[in-house]
């Protein structure tokens, strides 16, 4: 897998540029970008419309889970995957072999638009994420602390 | 992978329950999702059947300040033990930073056990790791039970590859050395991942840290 170890301010700036055109376009209310891991790489919009974090580890799994599907007939995977719901639903997309892009929406606007602009974010983003998986991380951090990292109550 | 964000000031690490199936993963986390503080945690999410087995993965995000200026968010996986989910296991290992392996000290139960330590070190083979490269530490699970194996043994059978690792007498069920086993494996990761491990480094544990008194303090010094 092709990590990406480290995000500068600069690095998130460009994906979230992407994103923010993304969502001004098709008026969604959030848009997520994750590794095929479940890690999030970055989001951009309403965080109290979800928590991101889950939503970025069941992503993952989901995509994960239909492309023996996808495989079955004959495809290699899925390069969309659409959940409705009463109100709100979920679109993801892949941006490359290892990243994804998930975007949650409501009424505002339509699955047809959220699709048609996706493809043009997802290969914007392979772009930059293609140039970050080759930069070499340089950055020291400070000295991890010695203490119990978590406390049972 | 880690991930770490300089613009959210944000550091991800994922840590994966490992083990065979009935071996006692989602009673770990549901005992951390009981006792850790609220504000340090997310939901826990459980994909499971309708009795209760694993079909995909729990998951609980954690977050701890350890690295200063950084929110250090773990994200703590199970998979699903039986044998037939390889598939599913192999899907949740995708980018792992650290394993908890736990293992059942029942006697009948060891060959199960080895079986899924050498599924482990397979299903990362596959992703180019070596099972010697990944922050691990192994649980001896149910030791409250009668008919359980030594510890000796269970390092025997377990704790003989080139590294040895950290382990630890759990009862996952009542929670004992469930964070000592969840901080050691924590620490581990966050010093290979700080490249600490230049430094000379502590020698593990050569037995099974000791199930804690209800204080929380071992109860005797190790075997």
């Amino acid at each position: 897998m092709n990590a990406i170890p480290v995000l500068t301010i600069e690095d998130v700036a460009a994906v979230d540029g992407v994103l923010e055109d993304f969502l001004r376009k098709t008026e969604a209310d959030l848009t997520v970008v994750i590794d095929r891991g479940g890690n999030v790489i970055s989001q951009f919009g309403d965080m109290d419309v979800t928590d991101v974090t889950v939503v970025a580890a069941l992503a993952a799994g989901s995509f994960a889970a239909t492309r023996e599907l996808a495989r079955r007939i004959g495809e290699l995977e899925f390069n969309a995957l659409y959940h409705q719901g009463n109100g709100t639903h979920i679109f993801m997309n892949s941006v490359d072999e290892d990243t994804i892009m998930t975007t949650v929406f409501g009424r505002g606007t339509t699955v047809g638009l959220v699709r048609f602009y996706s493809a043009a974010a997802a290969q914007r983003l392979a772009e930059i994420l293609k140039s970050l998986r080759h930069k070499s991380p340089t950055l020291k951090l400070a000295p991890v602390s010695s203490a119990t990292v978590f406390a049972d109550r | 992978m880690s991930i770490i964000n300089y613009a959210s000031r944000e550091i991800q690490f994922k840590v994966v329950y490992y083990g065979p199936a009935l071996c006692g993963k989602t009673t770990n986390l549901n005992y951390i999702h009981q006792r850790i503080t609220p504000q340090n945690r997310g939901d826990l999410i459980s994909l499971a059947t309708a009795a209760d087995r694993t079909l995909f993965f729990d998951f609980l995000p954690l977050n701890a300040v350890v690295i200063k200026g950084f929110v250090t968010k773990f994200q703590l996986y199970t998979v699903p033990g039986q044998v037939i989910y390889n598939a599913t296991r192999q899907l949740v290992l995708r980018s792992v930073d650290g394993v908890v392996f736990v293992a059942d000290s029942q006697w009948e139960k060891m060959e199960e056990n080895v079986e899924s330590f050498k599924n482990l070190a397979d299903n990362l083979a596959q992703q180019n790791v070596s099972i010697d490269e990944v922050p691990c530490v192994l649980q001896y699970n149910k030791r409250d039970l009668p008919n359980i194996a030594p510890i000796n043994y269970m390092e025997y059978v377990l704790n003989n590859g080139k590294k040895r690792l950290q382990s630890f007498e759990v009862i996952s069920s009542t929670g004992q050395n469930v964070f000592a086993s969840l901080n050691a494996v924590s620490q581990t990761l966050l010093h290979k991942f700080s490249k600490q491990d230049d430094a000379p480094q502590r020698a593990p544990a050569p037995v099974a840290t000791p199930i804690e008194s209800p204080l929380g303090r071992p109860h005797s010094a190790p075997v």
